[in-house]
């Protein structure tokens, strides 16, 4: 942070640090909280309640020994009615995940308009993630499955998605789905973790960070 | 809320309304259990603080030339036949690009209600006059105005004796306000600052214009009281976040970005926002109103917190927003070690310093540059920007040439704005062409060589709203928008007032705003 000295010997010193914003999108109960859940805490819950409103979570992975991925993550409520949520958390994000139920045949048309709302309204270069959850279930019983791998994977790549079949229940292909994405996005945009303080913009409103100068102008 | 239509629950509080204060609002209700209706009869968030996509812009523009938007009128766009815009969303032009001083109230209840977390401030670097030369032969300049001691001591651009005098100014706001230091000023509180420093300090008119440029007020008839506390406030907030700086402004559009992050907590809180949905009527009881939105929804709320957006008696601003195709680079340096690099620059072009047909400006105008930084426009340094011939001849003799040369032209590969300027001045019958003209001026003062070129031009005037809040029955009416270049921290106090109505007495002050992060956060990540 702005305000803080140099780092010293920490490890990391020159490493990269990118952030990024990941909306959740998709239909009510495909699984969007629970595929987060996964992901951010390794944990599961069977019987998870409707998300409200939206959800603010993070994660950080580390692609490889010197680049590591924070991502902010806005988990959208399905049910909401009144398509009036989205715009303010697809707004400067960077990637998206949208979600279907790989059981429910519907739940991938909604996906697509998702898609096509986030092609049209979004960031221009938004990397966007096409995730059929609950691949377990059709594990145990194939003939759940609703919709074909290879239909799901034609309109991913015609539509330029990434393209994942996941279980949050068995953590299958999640990591995988979330380390793709952070390959995807534009790293060499972003500066070494502990570049120069003079040389960045951002300012840090961090209580702590804020103490060491207070005073009037000659504070420093 | 519960699951089924919005018409079966009686709500708490519907909100109508997205701009800065009803968005407080929602964040300050964002952890009470009571249920809130959001609504925005607007398609898009903040109200008269939004921030616009180039897309967004023009259908604004549209809107407003057909129907009656309250505060806004006279809003036109000038697109100059020169290539170098990028794609529409890859700009957000803020409506309401005020800056926001270090020791705003604004920022502690950010900080206090965690809410900061998702905003990224960037630093306000220096103020600016700009100087028409003595002699016409010679260029325009853009002056730094000092406004520390250091600075005091190591400009260049005032005298020794001026030194002196602003440095004596600079001690006495510092204390303006103790018992001793008030008796100097009580008799000024409500006259001019001009006066004031005239009379007291015997300042000449170059020290006068730095010092009414600092308080950014729009007329250059700011009050000695209020003066002197805006200028106290800018000399408290230099250092407060950092070295270097004395205001911050928010990312991807200031207050518009705030107010979006406010709804965002709200949202997180289970309210339930309704974009596209006004209030078409409504018919009040004993202790419930009745509304119907305009999306045909019928909803029964215990209390209804609108923005007052009629006209108010204050006078109208004129604003000019416009792209340009050149990085300002000299603007954004940081001034001292360690600070960070800023990403915006407030220049004062004062009264007197332009001349529109035979006319010189009655009133200063103020502008506001913003570098790439702030994500309202694309950073022009891509490598789409550094094609050259030989890379060209690389395309042409890949595998498929005319698919990559049709991207390259699809995505506009020339593109260059890097920069957007803010202008904001008090409406007057001219004050267009005296934007148009400041604008010039300021360009030619940035680079005399190779004055930056525009690209895009937005331009509206602004009429200040009502100033109080009003409670009529169940329904209570927050001030307007206001139109003040800096965060006026007054507003907060509808907003809380707002808030307590809603939450009722049973609920501690010191409560108001206070919340503990949802998430564990490893402060570590924010560096």
């Amino acid at each position: 942070m702005a305000t803080r000295g140099p780092p010293g010997a920490r490890p990391g010193m020159g490493n990269r640090f990118a952030q990024f914003k990941l909306v959740l999108l998709g239909e009510s109960a495909v699984g969007k909280s629970s595929i987060v859940l996964r992901f951010v805490k390794d944990q599961f819950d069977s019987y998870r309640e409707s998300t409200i409103g939206a959800a603010f979570l993070t994660q950080t992975i580390a692609l490889d020994e010197n680049t590591t991925v924070k991502f902010e993550i806005w988990d959208t409520a399905g049910q909401e009615r009144y398509k009036s949520l989205a715009p303010m958390y697809y707004r400067n994000a960077n990637c998206a995940v949208v979600v279907y139920d790989i059981t429910q045949a519907a739940s991938l048309d909604k996906a697509k308009s998702w898609v096509k709302e986030l092609q049209r309204q979004a960031n221009e270069n938004i990397i966007i993630a096409l995730a059929g959850n609950k691949l377990d279930l059709v594990q145990e019983q194939p003939d759940k499955r609703a919709i074909q791998t290879a239909d799901a994977q034609a309109y991913a790549k015609e539509a330029g998605l990434l393209f994942f079949e996941t279980s949050a229940k068995t953590a299958e292909n999640v990591q995988n789905l979330f380390t793709e994405i952070a390959k995807k996005l534009p790293l060499d945009q972003v500066g070494p973790r502990h570049a120069r303080p003079g040389q960045r913009p951002g300012v840090s409103l961090a209580p702590e960070g804020a103490n060491t100068q207070v005073g009037g102008p000659c504070a420093c | 809320m519960a699951m089924g239509s919005i018409g079966d629950t009686l709500w708490d509080v519907v909100i109508c309304g997205t701009g800065l204060q009803q968005s407080l609002l929602a964040l300050s209700l964002s952890r009470s259990s009571k249920n809130i209706l959001h609504i925005d009869p607007n398609d898009y968030y903040g109200g008269a603080e939004a921030a616009f996509s180039l897309q967004e812009t023009e259908s604004w523009v549209d809107r407003l030339a057909t129907e009656d938007k309250g505060l806004f009128r006279s809003a036109s766009i000038t697109k100059p036949d020169v290539a170098g815009l990028s794609f529409p969303r890859a700009y957000s032009l803020a409506l309401a690009p005020q800056l926001i001083h270090a020791r705003s109230e604004l920022l502690s209840q950010l900080v206090s209600s965690r809410a900061y977390r998702q905003v990224e401030f960037l630093a306000v670097g220096s103020f600016y006059i700009f100087k028409t030369p003595l002699d016409p032969e010679q260029q325009p300049s853009l002056v730094r105005i000092p406004s520390t001691r250091e600075d005091v001591f190591s400009t260049t651009a005032i005298s020794a004796k001026a030194k002196r005098g602003l440095m004596k100014f600079l001690k006495f706001v510092l204390d303006y306000d103790s018992p001793d230091q008030r008796d100097v000023w009580k008799y000024f509180a409500d006259k001019s600052l001009m006066d004031f420093l005239q009379e007291h300090f015997k300042m000449d008119a170059e020290l006068k214009t730095y010092i009414i440029t600092l308080t950014l007020s729009l007329d250059g008839r700011i009050s000695t009281e209020d003066g002197l506390f805006i200028i106290h406030r800018h000399l408290t907030s230099m250092g407060h976040f950092g070295p270097g700086f004395a205001a911050l402004y928010p990312k991807w559009g200031g207050i518009s970005e705030i107010a979006q992050v406010a709804c965002r907590a709200g949202a997180v809180g289970g309210a339930v926002y309704m974009l596209g949905a006004g209030i078409k009527s409504m018919a009040t009881a004993a202790d419930e109103i009745e509304l119907e939105l305009t999306s045909g929804d019928k909803v029964k709320t215990k209390l209804l917190v609108r923005g007052d957006d009629s006209v108010g008696d204050e006078p109208i601003i004129s604003r000019l927003v416009a792209v340009v195709g050149s990085p300002l680079k000299s603007l954004f340096e940081p001034t001292i070690e360690g600070a960070p690099t800023p990403c915006v620059a407030v220049v004062a072009l004062p009264a007197g310093s332009l001349t529109t047909s035979g006319e010189a400006n009655t009133y200063p105008v103020y502008v506001f540059a913003h570098s790439s930084g702030t994500g309202e426009c694309p950073n022009g340094q891509t490598s789409a920007l550094t094609i050259t011939t030989s890379d060209i001849l690389i395309v042409l003799s890949s595998i498929k040439p005319f698919c990559i040369i049709h991207n390259m032209l699809g995505a506009k590969a020339n593109w260059k704005s890097i920069g957007v300027i803010y202008l904001s001045t008090m409406a007057t019958s001219n004050s267009k062409e005296i934007l148009s003209r400041a604008l010039e001026s300021f360009l030619s003062a940035v680079d005399h060589n190779q004055v930056p070129q525009c690209l895009y031009q937005l331009y509206y005037e602004q009429a200040a709203g009502v100033k109080q809040s009003r409670l009529d029955g169940l329904t209570l009416d927050l001030p307007g928008p206001s139109l003040s270049l800096s965060m006026d921290d007054s507003l907060l106090q509808h907003v809380r007032e707002a808030w307590k109505k809603v939450v009722g007495d049973t609920v501690d002050d010191a409560e108001y705003m206070v919340f503990t992060d949802r998430e564990p956060v490893d402060d570590d990540d924010y560096e």
